[in-house]
């Protein structure tokens, strides 16, 4: 029997697209299939650092030498998506003088360019370190965009024939005797675009060969076909800074620890992270306290950190795994190295493939020996040009940048748009209608609004994603509808609204964790404004005198839902835990930054 | 960084603290990172809202965009600077609007910084005549020589016309004419510091004599700012402020000084500015030290000594004199009972119609001359609301911002027109100009008035 496609990749994070793109480039047919929209687990929540191998360069030196081989390759081959920080590793005083050492060593030993700047010279480099850094190690670490990168990699994928379907969740393996040959898919809206009017679907897709790339989903995917997969999601916490206070990496130089890293991303910084061990990849508490220690911590490095506006704090769930019987205890000590599992060598089962563990700097690597894993099963003979093929928006980056118009916008605006765009500015900017600016904290125009709209449909997470609109300071307060606008006249108004309720609702569950100092009085602002001059929480008073209103399709609010209170895992109204976070827990976070923390400027 | 310590891995001599100073202790202005202040704003847009230039120009994206959001957006090595700041006027409005403490005119006046030293040819027509307009002691300095004639010159149509095309000068404006004695020649004539220390004495006998007090007031001395402008074109308002701080009892001393370096930030000259500055402050923290008050008697003046100086430069006593410095008016309001002062007042002037310059405004100091002329019988001075004058030191000069200057000046013209006065009164000096202009009108200083109410004519004629 002829399957519908020769691969079915499960999982749009940065392995599966990047897996994606590999074989598609190669010629094979491709399906992926993503529960929400790309980037929606992992690779979503990530600090955006590329790695340059310097933090593996004692610990793990084979690691070490693919992130700054990957790190290299992909400072060619997605330009649009990196920028070249650099990066320090800081000394402190009380951070142990052999360690620095180990580690200036590991990095030569690994080919990681590394040159020691005195602490003074440090300070030069970014002033806002502080006053007693010792001296640090300037390595090419960088900044990546998870989103961008991921958003490429499935464009050249569908370029060469991929089929992408997000916001299609993977809900049984198919399986016969030894041999897995698809999975049956649940479209939340329909297969393609997403449209939020259209009901959902579910279909069968078989497949010569499945990919399980869902990282610290793959235990649960693998249970769908009775097959066992150990992986040991491991939380962290980042939090993402208003402004830049540093505009290059910096790590803290010792052995090891939480929060020890500060990554310029875009035009925020974020502060990471923790690594502590999970049950549950989609549930697990978020705790005020992470927050606090991590910034509390940072600070020491970057003073002026501790008061400084957090506009929002996410929680990533690391794939990490270890093959059975290894018995690590400490998270932090898992090897960040990947797993491919042959399911037919290890279980006896056919037709499937997982990987697990790995890092977000080689995913290219990853994807290479995946694939060419997946075409030895398939007997296809192909090499792999995901090395050498610049992704779509790098190609011939620095000539097209260099001689590129501002478009007409101001100058800030053109350089952060050209930035994002890379060569696809011109295809997407250059338009005869009026481009007024959307989202005024990212410098977002509403040309590439309608580009994103034209990728994603009516979702407006997928739209934040391929363009930073949302992502500001105001976390949408000011731009989220005039974005949903953009939606009509194409899409209904129903439609509309509930794609402008779910984005406003994403980066609701941010917000929540800055609501102190400055962030608090956004959220003040940003309620007052949605609220209560766009009456958008629909005032029910004023409903049950029965304006009739038939285009309005509200249901009666649900009184029972504020009783149940705690751990009531229904109550998260996007359905569908887009961070992993549960309610519980929440009330016992309590509010030491309150107490202790941000000022509001007084 | 040093790069000989590559060939020295495990080495631990690398370089540290002891080895190393940091050369430069304080920032420039022009490297000044001011992203942070960024984290005050929460785009609530009252700042636009206020902005005059952005109410009559749609193609100025207003103070939200030109402050918090471009400083946002910026990166470490990014240079560019929207062209649009040089729309910005100055006017500072966008300040005393913000709610939440954005530090928006800081912000303005070292973008525009960055963008004239990155962005503009020192050869261009623009910047050689910013550069002139904004070093307007300089050019006065030599054309008060010989005021008659410089007058004369300057009245003359080939001159504007030349002014026009050449150097982009509206040929629209009356160039201000030149006392044919400066303020400083008039006070060195005078007798300077010593005659004003005699005048002062004898003014606090007088009114000791009513009380048989003791002498207590031999501290009360203040160190005037004059800025260029009272110099050169304006000396009856210098003149004014020293006999009505005299009549208090104040010694006045009139130290050398600069322009304060209002229109030097307004044309994005941060080098000149700097220069004006540090010999502001050097020269007055003495003074400060040695127990003077510094006095302005223009508002753009007590500005730039208690907000730019400090947003901008760190000399030592920036601070210092920032905390020591008063407009006139307010500094008497502080410290003498104006009210009982002025209760017996007469005088015998035209009814005035009363503009807010913005700088006075952000300083707090909007209503106190209002107050302080309602005090006095036999004048009444109507308020013409709180709008912009326009002009803003030099922008109205500008060619290329003369109609903008003006739009924005069309409410202050139209009240002054209905107000119940043909004479105008203003602190400052350059509203002073577009309110002429805009209306005809004569226009006046709080403290010519103030000197009217309380110095004997006889005190007038020396």
């Amino acid at each position: 029997m002829a399957h519908d496609t020769e691969v079915l990749v499960l999982g749009g994070g940065s392995t599966g697209c990047g897996i994606a793109r590999d074989l598609a480039t190669r010629g094979l047919e491709v399906t992926l299939l993503e529960r929400g929209n790309l980037t929606h687990g992992t690779t979503g929540r990530m600090h955006g650092l590329l790695h340059s191998g310097g933090r593996y360069a004692v610990s793990d030196q084979a690691s070490a030498r693919e992130c700054i081989e990957e790190n290299r390759v992909l400072r060619e081959i997605a330009g649009h998506c990196v920028e070249e920080t650099g990066g320090l590793f800081v000394q402190r005083p009380e951070d142990p003088d052999e360690y620095f050492r180990e580690k200036l060593r590991g990095c030569r030993e690994c080919d990681i360019p590394a040159t020691v700047l005195s602490g003074a010279e440090a300070r030069e480099v970014e002033p806002y370190l502080t006053k007693d850094v010792e001296r640090a190690i300037s390595v090419p670490d960088g900044a990546v965009d998870p989103f961008r990168l991921c958003v490429a990699n499935a464009i050249d994928a569908e370029r060469h024939g991929a089929r992408i379907e997000t916001h299609a969740e993977v809900i049984d393996l198919l399986r016969e005797g030894d041999d897995v040959y698809g999975a049956v898919v649940r479209h939340e809206t329909g297969p393609g675009k997403q449209s939020h009017a259209r009901p959902g679907t579910t279909e069968e897709i078989t497949a010569d060969h499945v990919v399980n790339a869902t990282g610290a989903w793959a235990g649960q995917i693998g249970s769908m076909a009775d097959l066992e997969i150990a992986v040991r999601p491991s939380k962290g916490v980042m939090t993402i800074m208003n402004v830049r206070q540093v505009d290059t990496v910096i790590n803290r130089c010792r052995p090891k620890g939480d929060a020890d890293i500060v990554v310029p991303h875009e035009t925020t910084a974020i502060l990471g992270t923790t690594d502590d061990e999970v049950d549950d990849p989609d549930d697990y508490p978020e705790e005020g306290w992470e927050v606090d220690a991590l910034i509390d911590t940072l600070s020491e490095l970057v003073p002026i950190l501790k008061d400084a506006r957090t506009i929002r704090s996410f929680w990533g769930v690391r794939p990490l795994y270890e093959p059975p019987g290894t018995g690590t205890e400490d998270p932090t000590d898992i090897t960040r190295d990947f797993f491919l599992l042959d399911h037919a060598e290890r279980d006896g089962v056919g037709g499937m493939t997982s990987i697990v563990g790995g890092k977000f700097t080689t995913y290219r690597l990853m994807a290479e020996k995946i694939s060419d894993h997946v075409c030895e099963k398939l007997g296809v003979r192909s090499s792999c040009t995901t090395a050498e093929e610049p992704l779509p928006g790098s190609e011939n980056l620095e000539t097209l940048l260099a001689g590129m118009d501002d478009f007409g916008l101001r100058s800030p605006v053109a350089r952060r748009s050209a930035k994002r765009l890379g060569s696809r500015s011109q295809a997407v900017l250059e338009t005869d209608e009026p481009n007024p600016v959307i989202c005024a904290c990212e410098g977002v125009t509403r040309a590439e609004i309608r580009d994103a709209i034209s990728q994603s449909g009516t979702d407006l997470n997928g739209v934040r994603i391929r363009t930073r609109a949302s992502m500001g300071n105001c976390q949408g307060g000011f731009c989220c509808h005039v974005m949903a606008n953009e939606l009509a006249p194409e899409y209904e108004e129903p439609a509309v609204r509930a794609a402008l309720d779910e984005l406003f609702q994403e980066r609701w569950k941010g917000e929540r964790h800055a609501l102190w100092g400055e962030q608090l009085s956004q959220a003040m602002l940003n309620y007052a404004l949605h609220a209560t001059t766009m009456n958008r929480d629909r005032d029910p008073a004023a409903r049950s005198s029965g304006s009739g209103d038939e285009t309005e399709t509200v249901e009666s609010i649900d009184y029972g839902a504020f009783d149940a209170g705690r751990g009531r895992s229904a109550g998260s109204p996007a359905g569908r835990a887009t961070d992993g976070g549960s309610r519980a827990n929440r009330d016992s976070n309590s509010n030491s930054r309150r107490r202790n923390g941000g000022t509001n400027g007084d | 960084m040093s790069d000989s310590d590559a060939d020295r891995p495990t080495d631990d001599h690398v370089p540290g603290d002891d080895e190393f100073e940091p050369i430069q202790v304080f920032p420039e202005a022009e490297e000044m990172d001011l992203r942070p202040g960024a984290d005050n704003c929460y785009k609530c847009s009252t700042c636009d809202t206020n902005c005059p230039v952005a109410e009559v120009d749609d193609e100025f994206p207003g103070p939200k965009f030109q402050g918090p959001e471009q400083w946002r957006l910026k990166r470490g090595e990014d240079t560019d600077i929207d062209p649009s700041i040089e729309k910005c006027s100055n006017c500072m409005r966008c300040d005393h609007a913000c709610p939440s403490e954005v530090p928006l005119s800081q912000m303005h006046n070292t973008a525009r910084g960055e963008y004239v030293e990155e962005h503009v040819d020192k050869l261009s027509r623009e910047y050689v005549r910013n550069r002139i307009l904004s070093n307007y002691g300089t050019m006065a300095r030599i054309g008060s020589k010989v005021p008659r004639l410089t007058n004369f010159v300057m009245g003359l149509s080939v001159t504007k016309w030349v002014n026009d095309r050449v150097l982009g000068i509206t040929s629209e404006r009356e160039f201000p004419e030149f006392a044919t004695e400066t303020f400083r020649e008039w006070w060195d004539e005078r007798g300077g510091g010593q005659a004003s220390r005699e005048r002062a004495r004898k003014a606090r006998a007088a009114s000791e004599s009513e009380s048989e007090g003791e002498d207590e007031g031999e501290d009360k001395r203040v160190a005037y700012f004059h800025g260029d402008y009272a110099n050169y074109n304006t000396p009856e308002v210098a003149k004014a402020m020293v006999r009505v701080f005299e009549a208090f009892g104040y010694e006045v001393c009139v130290p050398d000084q600069r322009c304060s370096g209002t229109p030097m930030f307004a044309n994005g000259m941060l080098d000149d500015a700097r220069r004006a500055a540090k010999f502001n402050v050097d020269t007055f923290r003495e003074l400060v030290d040695d127990g003077y008050d510094v006095i302005c008697s223009c508002t753009s003046c007590s500005m730039a000594l208690r907000q730019e100086y400090p947003e901008l430069f760190d000399f030592e006593g920036t601070e210092t004199v920032a905390a020591n410095t008063y407009e006139a008016l307010e500094y008497l309001r502080i410290h003498e009972d104006l009210d009982r002062e002025l209760a017996d007042s007469d005088v015998e002037t035209p009814d005035f119609a009363y503009h807010t310059p913005c700088h006075a405004r952000n300083q707090g100091l909007d209503g106190q001359t209002l107050e302080v002329v309602a005090a006095i019988d036999g004048v009444a001075a109507h308020d013409v609301g709180d709008s912009c004058s326009g002009i803003s030191g030099t922008y109205g000069w500008k060619n290329e911002h003369y109609e903008t200057s003006m739009a924005i000046g069309e409410e202050m013209f139209q009240h002054m027109d209905s107000a119940d006065a043909e004479t105008g009164l203003t602190e400052c000096p350059t509203c002073a100009m577009q309110m002429e202009h805009g209306t005809g009108y004569e226009i006046r200083h709080p403290l010519e008035v103030l000197e009217a109410a309380l110095v004997a004519d006889s005190d007038v004629q020396q």
